[in-house]
């Protein structure tokens, strides 16, 4: 070990310090908040920034500072709260598939269970559609629910009218010619062509969007597919929405 | 991601070219040519035919070449100005084939800077000094002499500097043993610097200086200045010191003149071509002065091809008559070299360099133009006219092929062969072509010729060990043997002794004089008188294999037997020993007897159990196994090839003598191994799948050497050049059996049967990787695609400057029937039909096109069946269109199937103001199977369409700095959808999913989105660093692989974590809001490879050219040459590779004195690319240095050598 070979206190020395080295690094808390590096330095795994500190003195003066201090506390708070997070999530699913035979996916539950409001706004709505189609239907009432909610997901976003219209027609009417998806193909595509909604659903032409003489209308062909759908229902669709938010608040 | 880079093919094209006597000697005559990095030494050989002799990559860039000869010498040295900031005088070699660098001075900062000199280089006539300069300011000269030892000695150099002052061209003055002088043009701009008004500059004036070094004192000063015409560009030396008047010929724009101090200028028009627009200037481009010993001319060439003679009268010191004389007219070039063997070398600017010989000096005396006929009329002085003519004083002898420039290339197996073509786009206007690349050695057939039947082999033999020439060739057929004798004509002889009821198993010429035929059922033995020995096999036992070399045969019978024979003393064919193998024989070979011994020691037999076994042949031990290999599959054929020792000299390195034992395996692989030359151990196995078949090894000469061809299902070559061992398919079809052939008319051959057909072939062009097929084209090719089913090819063309085709037509016409030869010659349009037309008296690709003015462009949209060469359709764009971009589109649920799109621009300017009248984009529909092509309808555009892409059965159009979306009208494109944020140019435009990889012209690529619920082109990611484009392509999702125009190759990717979080928000929200970084995009691509390649890359494709090998990122360059990035697949891999390039870094570094990391991080630092140019020089190092390294990487140099060849191996 000595440098210049032989007999000499150096490879002693050498001994005595690593034991101290060994000593220090037990101080300087447990094995997994520090790497040992292939350099023989040493990387503070709890800090955000992994500082390198040269020897295991430094190591352990590094883990006795403020700074490492308060990201150790950091990230043990961390802990505790990802922890407390999948404990309810895991109570929350197990709730949930108990109660709720509709549920989306469990991520989604999830999200929606530190959403109250939201929770209770769909809870409403769906519990209005499904008392509702006794009412409109006629010959419909042994239809099933999952069609329902396979076809139609809840989520916010797409609470559209016309995802209203859909679901209604699927409920009304026993042959379905445009699914949701095949529909939303067919918005897209018009969208993709540069036609855009007004706040009325209506379509209209982007005025720095080019079209040919013979370009197909969306406000024409999607609404006639609506209206065949809906052959026996004379409504317009934003105000069926209108009323079914109504029945269902007078319900409440 | 560690890439592995290597030059496939070398650089073509030419910087600079000299000539002059470097491997010393009078009667031996060089030229020596930079090839942008690439410094070679050609000699054209007894035949005219261009050779390389040596190749040198010297990782910098060369700018200027000088040669000069010590008063006295025999020999030539060369002056190198490079961007290295060095002066570097080499030496040729002849011995070791190699440039010896014998000084290399620094002087300054390294690259291509304005004020550091490097860039011009002029040499005293009698090479006491050389002046180098910068094209600012500095001017240094170094003072050339000989030391005690006639060594050649520099001095420290001399400063000649003048600030603000650029320098357009140096030469020496020829002044004899007077004190040496370097005369230059100059021009002052320190006035025109300080003059805010403009008008200094418009007065700023270029002078003639003259520098004389005195030797005296050791010092350089300005010793004349005179002003010359501001169109002065060149200067050429005038031989002086009794050999001439001394002083410079001046070449300026439309005039050439004779300057010298203390005498009048002597001044004569340059002639210029009658159709030439008025407002055009005829500038000298290049020029070469040939000195004999009584007289001496020079031949400058103009930038539109035509080469003149000047000669200058003179009595004494005193000039009298400056005469311009035309010569001929070669295609534009570069540099030219009159060689005192009679032959001019053009190194042409662009497309193939040619070798002409002179059949006359234009000695008539009626001259175009003459100083005493020069009139001065009010408007300045009259111009002279000339009509170029055919080729009169040169005849073209050679030409060396040339890519320069590749516009576009494209790596695609379109005519389903084993391996895929390489097409590409080269040259430029009249000259351009489609060029048709393909891994392998060119060969040239001699002869086909028919057989009776199907042969199963071919022999051919000399009667005499001495002769020079073979005598017979012997065919064998399944029950026959033919044998043709070789002489004037080859024709079939019954009277030569061998027997020909049977077929046969090999002959071949034994002992000294004797010939030996082996059929199945014995030997047949006949002596040079005529008398046959007949030796039969006992029983019924039949012969299988034949081995033999010329003093020793074995052969092994069914069952396992081996027979070995002896040729005596007397020459008796005697058994010597028997031995029973374990099984049947596959194959058997015997090494060549060594040089000035009796026999050969080893005997390889190879069997059926996948083993091949080294027998010894000595008396003491004879057929006693020395060592055992096991292989893979059963061996099928073996061959023992002897490697002679070399100390470098014409073609190779240092190396030892060697001996390889080569088989060919069942399985198609070429399994070799080196065999101790005195145990017979085997050792450093190496292994190559070459085809399907189970390749079949001969042994035949190339260049005087031994080689082996293998032929699998496709013929290889295995030779050794320049120190490397290379296996490189041959461009041929598939073979049978052959031998080397060699007679008078062809000295070094090759016979072989395939099917039912003799050929007899040989194999040119050894040492290059590619042999290809030139297609003509009309103008400067643009892009070109593929026709996604009909494996046809569309390819643009443009020029600037030009007539279209009609017009063309009709005013050639008109001059033929204006020079009475009326309708003699084909009047089709030329370079629209196959092939150049040699009867055309003035060929384009000859003479270039008839000048317009620079705001006329000419294109055309050519359809191009390459297998039959064909052009099915040519559609000539009118009104000053020029095609600038093209793509096949389909367009969703429309009708029409794959259109074709192509960007146009009309009145394109780039002078004084880039400008254009509008910009197009035409949509074309194929018709008749996709051979011909119908114009739908034109859109017009506010910018020039220089990029598209189909993207979601829709057109993207990058129109100036405007992403468009297009869809199909019923009259014209509709526009959908614009981005309008990108920075300067759209050039490249990629798209993979609903990912749109967007390059711009100066800042590199954006990454883009597109979303359909929006109808919205957003940028979510670009590039931090502003890279000028010129090549790109889609590597994967994340990663793009660009070249910019300072000739870095780079690869970027977007980082995993931002490319997961793009992909994962559905609604787009993020993309769309969020904040811009460093004015761009949110997000920035991280640069994973960097790497300078030296050369501008102009394509780049991921390819892969050996079947079922990894891919590679192919790429083309301006300078005509191809490489590849290899990916790393193994750590260890790079690791070594790495080391390896580390220690080369150091044993060798480069040549003309740039640092070979300092030059492959020229502008960005070198960044995980290995640089496999310099790894593949080991085998040019000495062999202590070998060791050297190979020590230090723990390794011997074979297994070095190894590695370089097997990574070769995976990309070619």
């Amino acid at each position: 070990m000595s440098v210049f070979g032989g007999d000499s206190w150096g490879r002693e020395a050498h001994h005595r310090k690593r034991r101290v080295d060994d000593l220090l690094l037990d101080a300087a808390g447990d094995h997994s908040s520090y790497r040992k590096l292939s350099s023989g330095k040493y990387a503070c795994l709890l800090c955000p920034h992994n500082p390198v500190l040269d020897t295991p003195l430094i190591l352990s003066m590094h883990s006795k500072s403020k700074r490492h201090l308060a990201a150790e506390s950091k990230l043990k708070q961390r802990e505790e709260e990802r922890q407390n997070e999948m404990n309810k999530r895991i109570a929350l699913s197990l709730d949930s598939t108990s109660m709720n035979k509709t549920s989306n996916t469990f991520t989604k539950q999830a999200i929606l269970a530190s959403k109250p409001l939201t929770e209770k706004t769909q809870k409403a709505t769906f519990e209005v559609l499904h008392s509702s189609y006794p009412a409109q239907g006629t010959a419909v009432s042994s239809q099933s629910i999952s069609p329902v909610s396979e076809n139609a997901p809840y989520d916010s976003s797409h609470l559209t009218n016309a995802s209203f219209g859909q679901m209604e027609a699927t409920c009304c009417d026993v042959q379905v010619p445009l699914d949701y998806r095949e529909r939303r193909e067919r918005e897209l595509k018009f969208t993709a062509a540069g036609w855009k909604r007004d706040c009325h659903g209506g379509w209209f032409r982007d005025e720095n969007v080019e079209f040919d003489s013979d370009e197909e209308d969306p406000n024409e062909c999607l609404l006639n597919g609506i209206l065949l759908l809906r052959h026996y229902e004379s409504i317009d669709l934003p105000t069926l929405v209108i009323q079914h938010r109504c029945s269902h608040y007078v319900n409440e | 991601m560690y890439l592995y880079n290597l030059t496939l093919q070398q650089a073509t094209g030419i910087v600079c070219a000299i000539n002059g006597s470097f491997s010393g000697g009078n009667k031996s005559q060089e030229i020596v040519v930079a090839r942008g990095k690439v410094l070679e030494l050609l000699r054209p050989d007894e035949n005219g035919k261009i050779q390389t002799i040596l190749s040198v990559d010297v990782f910098g860039a060369i700018r200027s070449l000088a040669q000069f000869r010590l008063t006295g010498a025999q020999k030539d040295y060369i002056v190198v100005g490079s961007d290295s900031g060095r002066i570097v005088i080499l030496d040729y070699n002849k011995e070791k084939n190699v440039f010896d660098k014998i000084h290399q001075e620094t002087f300054g900062k390294s690259g291509s800077r304005r004020i550091v000199p490097g860039q011009y280089l002029a040499i005293d006539p009698k090479g006491r000094a050389v002046m180098i300069g910068a094209c600012e300011k500095q001017k240094l000269v170094y003072v050339l002499n000989r030391d005690t030892a006639a060594r050649l000695t520099i001095s420290s150099p001399l400063e000649a500097h003048k600030s603000h002052t650029i320098t357009y061209s140096i030469a020496g003055v020829d002044c004899g043993f007077d004190n040496p002088i370097f005369a230059a043009i100059e021009l002052d701009y320190s006035e025109a610097d300080q003059d805010s008004t403009g008008q200094a500059a418009n007065e700023a004036q270029k002078h003639l200086t003259f520098y004389e070094l005195d030797l005296g004192l050791n010092h350089v000063s300005r010793k004349w200045s005179e002003q010359v015409d501001n169109g002065a560009n060149m200067l050429v030396t005038v031989p002086g010191g009794g050999d001439g008047p001394s002083g410079v010929l001046v070449c300026a724009e439309n005039f050439v003149i004779y300057k010298n101090q203390g005498h009048p200028d002597v001044r004569a028009v340059i002639p210029r071509r009658a159709d030439l627009p008025a407002e055009r200037g005829v500038l000298i481009v290049s020029a070469t002065m040939h000195k004999q010993k009584s007289m001496f001319f020079f031949l400058l060439q103009t930038e539109y091809g035509d080469v003149f003679k000047v000669t200058l009268d003179h009595d004494n010191e005193r000039v009298t008559e400056l005469k311009i004389k035309y010569f001929d007219t070669i295609p534009v070039s570069s540099a030219m070299c009159v060689m005192k063997l009679g032959f001019l070398f053009a190194a042409s600017e662009f497309g193939n360099h040619a070798l002409y010989q002179f059949q006359a000096i234009g000695a008539d005396p009626d001259v175009e133009s003459s100083s005493a006929t020069l009139m001065e009329t009010d408007e300045g002085f009259q111009p002279v006219f000339f009509k170029p003519r055919g080729l009169k004083n040169l005849v073209r002898i050679d030409q060396v092929e040339s890519l320069m420039p590749i516009m576009d290339m494209k790596v695609v197996n379109l005519f389903e062969e084993e391996t895929p073509q390489i097409f590409t786009l080269c040259g430029r206007g009249p000259r351009s072509s489609l060029r048709i690349l393909r891994p392998g050695l060119a060969i040239s057939e001699m002869a086909v010729s028919q057989l009776p039947g199907v042969p199963s082999a071919v022999w051919t033999v000399k009667k005499n060990v001495t002769d020079e020439f073979d005598a017979f060739i012997v065919v064998s057929f399944a029950n026959a043997t033919l044998v043709l004798s070789i002489g004037e004509t080859v024709e079939e002889v019954s009277d030569s002794g061998f027997l020909d009821t049977t077929p046969s198993l090999a002959v071949s010429q034994i002992g000294d004089d004797s010939l030996m035929q082996v059929h199945p059922s014995g030997i047949r033995h006949i002596r040079e008188d005529g008398r046959v020995n007949e030796w039969r096999t006992p029983g019924k036992r039949t012969i299988v294999k034949v081995g033999s070399n010329r003093l020793q045969v074995v052969v092994a019978l069914s069952g396992g037997e081996i027979i070995y024979f002896e040729v005596d003393m007397t020459g008796q064919l005697m058994e010597v020993e028997k031995n029973e193998m374990s099984g049947d024989v596959a194959c058997l070979d015997i090494a060549p007897v060594p040089e000035g011994r009796q026999r050969s020691r080893f005997l390889a037999v190879g069997s059926y159990d996948n083993t091949i076994r080294i027998l010894s042949l000595d008396p003491d031990d004879c057929m006693q196994v020395l060592s055992l290999q096991s292989v893979s599959s059963p061996p099928e054929s073996l061959l023992f090839l002897e490697v002679q020792a070399s100390v470098g000299g014409e073609d190779g390195a240092d190396h030892p003598a060697s001996l390889f034992l080569n088989a060919g395996l069942q399985s198609g692989v070429l399994f070799r191994t080196v065999v101790d030359m005195v145990t017979g151990q085997l050792s450093d196995a190496r292994s190559r799948f070459l085809g399907l078949r189970a390749p079949k090894l001969f042994s035949i000469l190339v260049r005087g050497r031994r080689a082996m061809l293998c032929l699998s299902s496709r013929p290889w070559l295995g030779y050794v050049h320049q120190g490397h061992f290379l296996l490189t398919p041959l461009s041929y079809e598939t073979l049978e059996f052959a031998a080397s052939f060699s007679s008078d008319q062809c000295a070094e051959g090759v016979v072989a049967v395939a099917g039912d057909a003799l050929r007899v072939f040989t194999i040119e062009r050894l040492g290059e990787t590619f042999n290809e097929t030139a297609i003509p084209l009309r103008y400067t090719p643009r892009k070109f695609v593929f026709h996604p089913k009909r494996k046809l090819l569309v390819t643009i063309e443009s020029d600037q400057g030009a007539f279209p085709a009609e017009l063309r037509e009709s005013a050639k016409k008109e001059c033929f029937e204006a020079a009475g030869q009326g309708e003699n010659g084909k009047m089709e349009i030329e370079n629209g039909g196959d092939d150049e037309d040699k009867d055309d008296p003035l060929s384009d690709e000859q003479y270039g096109y008839p000048k317009a003015e620079s705001d006329k462009w000419v294109s055309c949209i050519r359809v191009l069946d390459p297998k039959s060469t064909e052009t099915t359709c040519l559609l000539e764009l009118q009104d000053n269109e020029a095609a600038f971009s093209i793509c096949t589109v389909n367009f969703h649920d429309k009708e029409y199937g794959t259109l074709l799109a192509v960007g146009t621009a009309k009145g394109l300017q780039f002078w004084p103001k880039r400008s254009l009248t509008a910009g197009y984009i035409h949509i074309y529909r194929f018709v008749k199977d996709g051979k011909s092509l119908e114009l739908l309808h034109k859109t017009q555009v506010d910018g020039v369409p220089l990029a598209l892409c189909q993207f979601q059965g829709r057109l993207l159009a990058g129109i100036g700095s405007i992403l468009r979306l297009y869809d199909l009208g019923k009259k014209k494109l509709l526009r959908k959808c614009e981005n309008k944020l990108f920075p300067n140019t759209i050039n490249s435009i990629h798209t993979y999913r609903d990912r749109i990889y967007v390059g711009d012209i100066q800042e590199s690529f954006h990454y883009c989105k597109y979303r359909r619920d929006e109808n919205q082109l957003y940028v979510f990611a670009d590039d931090s660093v502003p890279r000028w484009l010129t090549a790109a392509y889609h590597v994967d999702f994340d990663t793009m692989a660009g070249a910019d125009k300072f000739g870095n190759i780079y690869f970027v990717r977007l980082p995993q974590d931002v490319s997961d979080e793009i992909e994962e928000d559905p609604t787009g929200g993020k993309i769309k809001w969020e904040q811009g970084k460093l004015n761009g995009a949110p997000n920035k691509v991280e640069e994973i490879v960097q790497f300078h390649v030296g050369d501008v890359v102009t394509c780049m494709q991921k390819a892969s050219l050996i079947p079922g090998g990894t891919e590679c990122v192919m790429y083309g360059t301006v300078m005509g040459s191809l490489g590849a990035l290899l990916a790393f697949s193994s750590r260890d891999d790079v690791d070594f590779f790495s080391h390896l390039e580390m220690h080369m870094r150091q044993e060798h570094p480069p040549l003309c004195g740039r640092d070979h990391m300092a030059y492959r991080s020229s502008y960005f630092p070198v960044k995980d690319v290995i640089d496999g140019d310099l790894c593949e020089q080991y085998p040019t190092l000495p062999l202590d240095a070998q060791r050297k390294i190979a020590d230090e990487l723990d390794r011997t140099p074979a297994e070095i050598l190894k590695k370089l060849e097997e990574v070769r191996n995976k990309i070619v």
